[in-house]
């Protein structure tokens, strides 16, 4: 400490002045650090070089940041409101680029990333679906621009043992590392020769996560076997901690694949993700070309296998951020709006105070300050405030970004990459410059018109040059927070028509949760089924329990199990032209757990529903009309799963669902009997109760439990939490236009406020010379009114062009709403009109109780 | 006329005597005043009034207490004395027959 001392007070001190303190603190060291410290600094502040001519530039800069500090301190007021209003801003700002910026911006964590690409089939309607194995397999082999490829199927194994914990994981083809170009931290990666199918050994990479988590960091556990679903699989490798999985960012486990023989391995089946690396010799759109060709080729060989037209090849980076990207692009405009809002505002603080501080300006110019320290001076005190803020800033998004964070999707690719990044610092650190600046040159441009008036005069000045670029200012302020309004109201619209849509079934007083039965002794298909029974007979014994039932998914639930339909008396020329639909496969009760309508026929009997050799079918109102527009379809026979599927007989026809999201327009289902299917191991429960749903978790689980323990049971929730969930996206974007639309209200009412005030304080004299000459309180009222209801009538027209401009790019947010929705947009000016002169009210008042004889007196 | 700060420092240079740099002058103000004044404060004020010529100062021998650095001890000079004087007996003229506390009894 006192070395940093010395080394300080010799640096910025005149010798003989430094000599002797340091000499001081030396011998009086036993003092202490802080004493020390303080001695410091006070001996800095106050025995510096006093400025005179030749004096240097750090000098004059120290002592015009002194004068600056102490004026901050002085009006409390005005520097709290400037630094909260940057701050706020600033922050708000860093914090939304910190998430973009990895998210959107940074390139792919992998060597040569620009070459890596999905590759896609299309879809007629230009969509993309997944690939086949086979599909997969011809495109690596055919291809010459792909140096490297990999196949990537969705894998939920349930690590069993002690504390059976079901997680997420990826099959793998055995080159996926290879592709994306890393590398295990311990142990190998997989070979070819364990990517067969039934390798009599299997083998798992793990996470750094999930080792650390659950195989406390062991670094002997390579080599060693697990118990995955029951069965044995040796580690062979754990990633890097450092392996930021951006193709499927959940993933914490990794099995080979295994396919290249049936049945998986076909070209109908669309449930593999195709990951490519393109040769270094060879062009982008080359590969693209040739991979979109292999396909065409591939769909000539094969014609009833494929209803998709050619293949695409994405980037990437592109792929990882193609949902989010409309959505986080929005709100980086709506947050730099509200940063120059903000900006508007401690300008136009700025220019109030510059107006007041006329006369000192004055008196220095008289005392012989010239041009350049006059600015200087302002430019420290610019300069000074956006450090302030730029600090305030800093801390907002400090502690905002963990919350920000936490509220994404957990898909999203890359969260763990956040934090208040250099980028996003840099940034926040031109702002804070191109602050100082600014607010330093708009308030020096008034004194420096004509220095002279305001001592002789011996009044205050009223710059009108100032007072019209504070009005543009508030004009602007005005415009940009009615299109952030605009923008809030839109997006609220939108989810609250949203949340409205008739979603099929009764989501209220229902509590789902999955249960899974893996493992040997759940080998055959009746000893799952007997499980489901037995789990449904506890949970309907236990109180508050209306009705249960047991399903291979949950409308809304983020599952896709789709499988193409048929109708086999009219059988399309190519089957994989059919539609597709959703399947249920139910246990008895399903649609009286879930408030489904059955809108023809019948449901399912409890005999049937016990019966393994029958093949019945209900069909969702839209699948009906699919498949037989016009016709009654019960009755008529369906046959589910491609052309070699099995034909049912369809008895009844249940009320569309909402399953992909709330947003989905199609509601095709297909309903059996969980027996009169294959079994499945992961199911989704779903309890009807009379009480609160989520009151009765707790029982739920410990009964499920109590059943197999060694079943984990995952993702319990309420069916309001999971809808929730589907729209969280929505919901976050929500929060912040609506606090960014807030926030830009509070700035534009309290910058009108601010110019009404400072015009009706300059204007005391000529309204007091109105009212001494007959005009009524009312008139008064009138012109002070008058004059805020222009600026906000202008501000208003302003911001409704450009909301009409700006908001289709908020499409992906909306839904059922016109981006220039008539009702939004006149609601949001009307409210902006109530506010703005609202906040006219108060000067204007004041205005009218200026009493004249004082005004005058006064001159 | 001396200002409150010149007074107090100027009286404790008088009070220490010989030897009077920054840190006696210091804790000498703090005994008697209970201020915890600054160096860099009694420095400041000390240059103000050898500026004035109300102080001088010498330049001590450096000692291995203080790491081979130099003290610099100030003694106040007649015209410090003087100030002195006038500045008191303005503050008496000033207080003479006001019933507030300020005449000595």
């Amino acid at each position: 400490m006192i070395r940093l001392a010395a080394w300080l007070l010799e640096r910025f001190l005149r010798p003989e002045v430094s000599d002797t303190v340091i000499g001081d603190l030396i011998e009086q060291r036993a003092r202490g650090t802080f004493w020390i410290l303080r001695q410091t600094m006070s001996a800095l502040w106050n025995l510096h070089a006093r400025r005179r001519p030749g004096d240097n530039l750090v000098m004059t800069f120290l002592a015009d940041l002194r004068i600056a500090a102490r004026l901050l301190r002085r009006s409390p007021a005005f520097t709290a409101v400037s630094v909260l209003t940057l701050g706020l801003a600033i922050g708000a700002t860093t914090a939304i680029y910190s998430v973009i910026e990895p998210v959107l911006l940074r390139t792919l964590p992998y060597p040569s990333p620009e070459r890596l690409v999905f590759v896609w089939e299309r879809d007629r309607d230009g969509g993309r679906d997944n690939v086949g194995y086979l599909t997969f397999r011809d495109f690596v082999n055919e291809s010459k621009t792909i140096e490297s490829a990999a196949a990537i199927g969705s894998w939920q194994p349930t690590l069993s043992g002690e504390n059976a914990e079901r997680v997420t994981g990826d099959r793998v083809s055995w080159s996926y590392f290879k592709t994306l170009g890393v590398k295990p931290e311990i142990g190998r990666d997989f070979t070819p020769d364990e990517d067969v199918p039934f390798a009599n050994n299997g083998v798992v990479i793990l996470s750094h996560g999930l080792w650390e988590r659950r195989f406390g960091a062991d670094r002997g556990i390579v080599g060693r076997t697990i118990s995955v679903n029951d069965n044995p699989y040796t580690v062979v490798g754990v990633m890097p901690a450092s392996f930021d999985n951006v193709v499927s960012p959940t993933a914490q486990i990794w099995r080979p694949l295994g396919y290249a023989s049936q049945p998986y391995t076909c070209r109908t089946c669309h449930h593999l993700r195709m990951i490519a690396r393109i040769h270094a010799s060879a062009s982008m759109t080359a590969a693209a070309t040739e991979i979109d060709n292999i396909h065409q080729r591939m769909e000539k060989a094969f014609p009833d296998q494929y209803a998709s037209v050619g293949a695409l090849t994405v980037p990437v980076q592109d792929e990882m951020t193609r949902a989010v990207r409309p959505a986080l692009l929005a709100l980086a405009a709506a947050v730099i709006l509200v940063l120059l809002i903000a900006v508007a505002n401690v300008v136009n603080l700025q220019l109030a105070r510059a107006v007041r501080r006329q006369d000192e300006f004055s008196i220095r110019v008289a005392l012989g300050a010239g041009r350049s320290r006059l600015f200087g001076q302002l430019l420290t005190e610019g300069l000074l405030l956006a450090a302030l803020g730029g600090v305030a800033g800093l801390i907002v998004a400090r502690v905002s970004l963990p919350i920000l964070v936490s509220k994404l999707p957990p898909s999203l690719p890359r969260l763990a990459a956040i934090h208040v990044s250099g980028f996003a610092l840099a940034a926040v650190s031109g702002i804070v410059l191109v602050l100082a600046v600014v607010m330093g040159l708009v308030p020096a441009r008034s004194p420096s018109g004509d220095l002279g008036i305001g001592l002789r005069s011996g009044r205050r000045l009223i710059g009108r040059r100032n007072h019209a670029l504070r009005v543009s200012l508030v004009i602007g302020e005005i415009a940009l927070a009615m299109l952030l309004l605009v923008s809030a109201g839109l997006v609220s619209r939108s989810l609250i028509r949203l949340l409205s849509v008739d979603i099929g079934f009764d989501a209220q007083h229902l509590l789902t949760l999955e249960i899974n039965s893996v493992g040997k002794r759940y080998n055959s298909n009746e000893s799952v089924w007997a499980y489901h029974d037995r789990v449904r007979g506890a949970i309907r014994a236990l109180p508050g329990v209306a009705d249960v039932a047991v399903a291979n998914q949950l409308p809304l639930g983020g599952n896709l199990d789709m499988y193409g339909v048929l109708d086999p008396d009219n059988l399309p020329s190519n089957p994989e032209m059919t539609p597709s639909a959703d399947r249920y496969a139910v246990s008895e009760g399903y649609f009286k757990t879930m408030r489904i309508p059955v809108i023809r026929g019948r449901s399912f009997t409890a005999t049937e529903h016990a019966d393994t050799n029958q093949r019945l079918a209900m069909v969702s109102q839209g699948l009906a009309d699919k498949l037989w527009p016009g016709v009654d379809p019960v009755g008529k026979r369906i046959r589910l799963g491609g052309v070699k599927g099995v034909d049912r007989r369809v008895i009844g026809v249940a009320g569309n669902v909402k399953h992909r999201g709330l947003d989905a327009t199609t509601g095709m289902q297909w309903y059996v009997p969980e027996r009169q299917w294959f079994s499945d191991n992961q199911e989704v429960l779903i309890v009807r109760t009379t009480v609160d749903p989520a009151s009765l978790a707790s029982p739920v689980r410990t009964a499920v439990s109590a059943i197999d323990a060694t079943q984990p049971v995952v993702n319990i929730a309420t069916m309001d939490r999971v809808i929730s969930m589907s729209t969280a996206q929505r919901r976050l974007a929500l929060v912040l236009f609506a606090a960014f639309a807030v926030a830009a209200l509070l700035l534009a009412v309290a910058g009108i406020y601010g110019v009404l005030a400072g015009s009706v304080a300059e204007r005391t004299s000529e309204i007091g010379v109105r009212s001494a000459l007959g005009a009524t309180p009312r008139d008064i009222i009138g012109l002070v009114v008058g004059q805020g209801g222009r600026l906000a009538a202008i501000g208003i027209g302003l911001g409704l062009l450009g909301s009409i401009a700006a908001t289709r790019y908020l499409h992906s947010l909306l839904f059922n709403i016109s981006p220039n929705d008539p009702v939004t947009l006149g609601g949001v000016a009307a409210l902006l009109a109530c506010v703005t002169l609202a906040a006219c009210w108060i000067p204007a008042r004041r205005a009218a109780r200026v009493d004249p004889s004082r005004a005058l007196r006064s001159e | 006329m001396l200002g409150e700060l010149e007074q107090v420092v100027l009286l404790a240079v008088l009070r220490v005597g010989k030897d009077a740099y920054g840190v006696p002058v210091h804790d000498e103000i703090q005994r008697r005043a209970g201020r915890d004044l600054t160096l860099g404060t009694i420095y400041k004020t000390l240059t103000r009034l050898e500026d004035k010529g109300l102080v001088s100062s010498r330049i001590g021998e450096p000692t291995a207490q203080r790491g081979g650095r130099r003290t610099r001890c100030y003694a106040v000079t007649n015209a410090g004395k003087r100030s002195l004087q006038a500045t008191f007996k303005t503050l008496r003229t000033m207080a003479a027959g006001l019933d507030v506390g300020l005449e000595p009894s």
